[in-house]
């Protein structure tokens, strides 16, 4: 079982990803893949999903638990017992609850052991940035229109660090 | 025994009574937070060192899902959280942040604002309470010194001059009155200038019965979806200071309100008085929860219950609205159910800990039923005696809070899917009143929530039918004549209208007049307007006004240039501090700072546009000049919502036993 966010791009399970990537990217990548349907998947998401009205409600294996708190987050992980578990970021969880933030990714990459785990948001923040730390795979794809270089989109990695603006998907292994 | 006051200070709780004169009784208290460990082998460890330092005890804790074994600590909420810490959240923590003193009165069986015999849903309580009122005329923006101050104590005091004068016969005054109570617009704000100027002219700030302040500290947070502010505060002890300015609750309910918040969450009136109504109501369930010897989760860490996707978007909608077609209608009843959200709770019996065990008795039921027959009370006896009208205010934004506080994130007692169980019977509620209604001949034309205004006879059948099978408590108002006003696209808007009522007063929402942003000179005009329509009781006499509501219009407009600039200035909530693109609030924020007016997040904040087109503005004390085309358009915006009325002839005298045809849309607001 895999997902494939990009061709020759695939997640695979037993792992831990962070994925950077705009909203149709993760929509395609959800609904074009037939073959999901047939493992447990677990959506979890904040208070708002950016995801979660466009993605096709056919699958009798897709199912949703959302978390309003880190210590929430934090007890569904403990729970899970899916074969994918996608997490959409919300740092407003950890607003108050930054201590939470290295439990939390410890148990990320330890449900990561079993399944494919996927930690999603649009583009990065300071949480986020500390949660994927902890991540087998972090990928980023940049907007369309930002590889024909019509909008000024940077990640807040690559302009802290001041380097080069991403200008197409990128792949980065952690061992 | 009538506590006036109550704080946490060296090791217990002092509570400040009246019995004729004022005095502090000091109660010795150190209570326990209680631990359950999931796995306690795991942590014996921890255990051991736990007991060792601050001496552990076994204990049984009383959760609104059952019992748990666990223990109690001696401790503070800093070993609490560094428990959590080590624990890695292999651990539930109760009663780790419920206030002291709260907790302390919780468990005694005592409340502020009143004594030991009185029963805290008593609509009527008395007090002897001696109040003053202190206003500082200095512009708080401008000034950090009082140079006059107004004292209104029975007799009026104005005390002006240099500010260590000022302030040395204000002490003065404030030590020999030695009220119960100071009223004080901008209280929070001057207070701490105050203090500072005291400090440096070596005079004792005598607001405080001991000396002694506490600080609440200044913040912004999101509420409803909008950002607000709360001033930091210098909390006296000993003495009720309300900020009259910024007080909400003070500002619905007056001090009769703020005495019934008190009363009811358990916290001191200063407190009361500071706190939004959500946060009274969860201090009023967690005085409840700890008078019946329930614990309270320190974190919120039950998450909802999995679920299939598409069950969670057929669950999770908000309330359900019928769209009107925009018009006149004449002869409308509204048809108004009375606490319809947490009537709902208490009938439903729904709580936490009753999802998917809907024959346990639910803690958050039983809690909101004594407040909830409170509010009937009150609402009842509000119209013929005005002084409950303060404390029925407070109750209905209690009870309005209380749903929305069951789906707020660190709700104790609250669940998403209690939220969404409560909306969803709303939803059917008003369904089955539209078809009731419907079934007796009315026309239903527009529905938010927990309202519905229909056209037809026999209306008080229909509030009886709806009563009886829906078993929720409704109200009754006659509209002689009401408009229903379109949004930008045409359709109908849910929460824009205006009616004349039966007693010859005007119901009005969502236009100018009710705006917070709305200039003077605009609110006044439709004002004004609203007076002369108030005298027509029918749509044929409303048409025979027309002349003369549209001269005040014109007569608004030609005076505009002479306007006087306080009645100019626009009011907005700021919800930041930069802008990514121009605009006059964004203008705003910066002259206020140019001008070095420390601003945040949710503060309000005053401007006069000088000129639009360029997002030009000017703070109230330095416009010289306005924009007057500007103006001139928010005044005809404002005429063109009430000549609405006026300009919509297919609908006007709309025949009462004929039906309209798809008089309006059924719509599931968010």
């Amino acid at each position: 079982m895999l997902i494939e966010l990009r061709k020759g791009m695939t997640l695979h399970p037993g792992t831990f990803n962070a994925v950077i990537a705009p909203v149709t990217v993760m929509v395609s990548a959800l609904n074009s893949n037939t073959d999901l349907q047939r493992f447990l998947f677990l959506y979890v998401s904040g208070n708002y999903s950016r995801l979660l009205s466009s993605v096709s409600r056919s699958s009798r294996t897709f199912e949703v638990r959302r978390a309003f708190t880190a210590h929430q987050l934090f007890t569904i992980l403990k729970e899970v017992s899916h074969t994918v578990v996608l997490v959409e970021h919300d740092p407003t969880l950890f607003e108050g609850a930054e201590t939470m933030i290295p439990q939390i990714a410890g148990m990320l990459k330890e449900v990561g052991r079993e399944s494919l785990v996927v930690l999603y948001a649009p583009s990065t923040d300071p949480s986020f940035s500390l949660l994927m730390r902890q991540a087998d795979h972090i990928i980023e794809i940049a907007p369309a229109d930002d590889i024909t270089g019509t909008a000024p989109y940077r990640s807040s990695r690559s302009s802290r660090n001041d380097g080069p603006v991403p200008c197409a998907q990128r792949t980065l292994e952690v061992s | 025994m009538w506590i006036v006051d109550s704080a946490y200070r060296d090791g217990g709780v002092d509570l400040w009574t009246k019995d004729g004169t004022v005095s502090k009784v000091h109660h010795d208290y150190n209570p326990p937070f209680f631990i359950h460990f999931h796995d306690p082998p795991a942590h014996h460890e921890m255990i051991d060192a736990l007991e060792e330092r601050y001496g552990l005890e076994e204990c049984t804790i009383r959760t609104i899902f059952g019992d748990l074994q666990g223990y109690s600590v001696y401790a503070g909420r800093d070993v609490a959280e560094a428990i959590e810490q080590q624990a890695q959240s292999d651990v539930q923590l109760f009663n780790v942040d419920v206030r002291r003193d709260q907790r302390f009165m919780a468990e005694k069986g005592f409340f502020p604002c009143g004594a030991g015999n009185d029963s805290r849903y008593s609509p009527e309580f008395l007090h002897d309470l001696n109040l003053i009122e202190l206003k500082v005329h200095d512009n708080p923006a401008l000034s950090s010194a009082c140079s006059d101050v107004e004292v209104m104590c029975g007799y009026t005091e104005r005390l002006t001059g240099q500010p260590n004068d000022v302030l040395a016969d204000l002490f003065s005054l404030v030590g020999s009155l030695d009220p119960d109570v100071i009223l004080m617009p901008d209280a929070d704000t001057w207070l701490p200038r105050i203090q500072k100027e005291a400090q440096k002219h070596g005079l004792a700030m005598p607001f405080s019965r001991n000396g002694k302040y506490r600080q609440m500290d200044a913040r912004s947070y999101w509420s409803y979806g909008r950002m607000e502010h709360k001033e930091s505060a210098l909390i006296p002890d000993g003495r009720i200071l309300i900020d009259t300015e910024q007080s909400f609750v003070y500002q619905e309910g007056g001090l009769e309100g703020v005495l019934m918040a008190a009363r009811l969450s358990g916290l001191p009136p200063n407190l009361a008085s500071r706190f939004t109504p959500g946060t009274l109501i969860s201090s009023y369930e967690v005085y409840e929860a700890v008078k019946l010897g329930i614990a309270v989760p320190f974190r919120k860490s039950d998450p909802e219950m999995i679920r299939h996707i598409s069950r969670l978007q057929a669950a999770d909608r908000g309330g359900m609205m019928f769209q009107p077609v925009p018009g006149i209608y004449e002869n409308v009843e509204e048809i108004d159910f009375t606490s319809m959200y947490p009537s709902i709770i208490v009938k439903a019996n729904l709580s936490p800990e009753t999802i998917g065990h809907p024959d346990r008795a639910g803690f958050l039921p039983a809690a909101l039923k004594p407040l909830l027959d409170l509010r009937i009370t009150t609402k009842r006896l509000k119209k013929t005696d005005p002084r409950f009208a303060g404390i029925d205010s407070i109750l209905k934004w209690m009870l309005v809070t209380c749903f929305g506080y069951t789906g707020y994130k660190n709700a104790k007692f609250g669940r998403i899917e209690l939220h969404e169980g409560i909306t969803g019977r709303s939803r059917d509620i008003l369904i089955r009143t539209k078809d009731i209604a419907e079934e007796m001949g009315f026309t239903v034309l527009h529905g938010i929530v927990d309202c519905l205004w229909v056209q037809g006879s026999a209306v008080e059948m229909l509030k009886q039918n709806v009563e009886n099978e829906i078993e929720i408590l409704t109200e009754i108002e006659h509209f002689n004549w009401i408009v229903f006003l379109p949004q930008a696209d045409g359709s109908g808007a849910y929460n824009r209208y205006f009616g004349r009522l039966r007693d010859g007063s005007v119901k009005v929402r969502g236009i100018a007049a009710r705006r917070h942003d709305t200039p003077e000179i605009v609110r006044t005009m439709q004002g004004k307007m609203l007076e002369v329509m108030a005298g027509a009781g029918s749509i044929a006499a409303l048409n025979d006004k027309e002349e003369e509501i549209r001269s005040i219009f014109s007569e608004t407009a030609r005076c505009l240039p002479a306007s006087d600039k306080k009645a100019l200035v626009i009011n907005r909530r700021i919800s930041r501090l930069t802008y990514a693109h121009r605009c006059l609030e964004g203008a705003a924020v910066k002259v206020y700072r140019d001008r070095g007016i420390e601003i945040a997040p949710g503060m309000k904040i005053g401007y006069i546009v000088r000129e639009a087109r360029r997002y030009s503005v000017d703070t109230e004390w330095d416009a010289a000049v306005f924009d007057i085309p500007y103006y001139q358009a928010l005044l005809e915006k404002a005429w063109k919502e009430i000549a609405f009325a006026f300009r919509t002839p297919p609908l006007r005298g709309y025949p009462v036993e004929q039906k309209l045809p798809d008089a309006c849309q059924a719509i599931i607001c968010q």
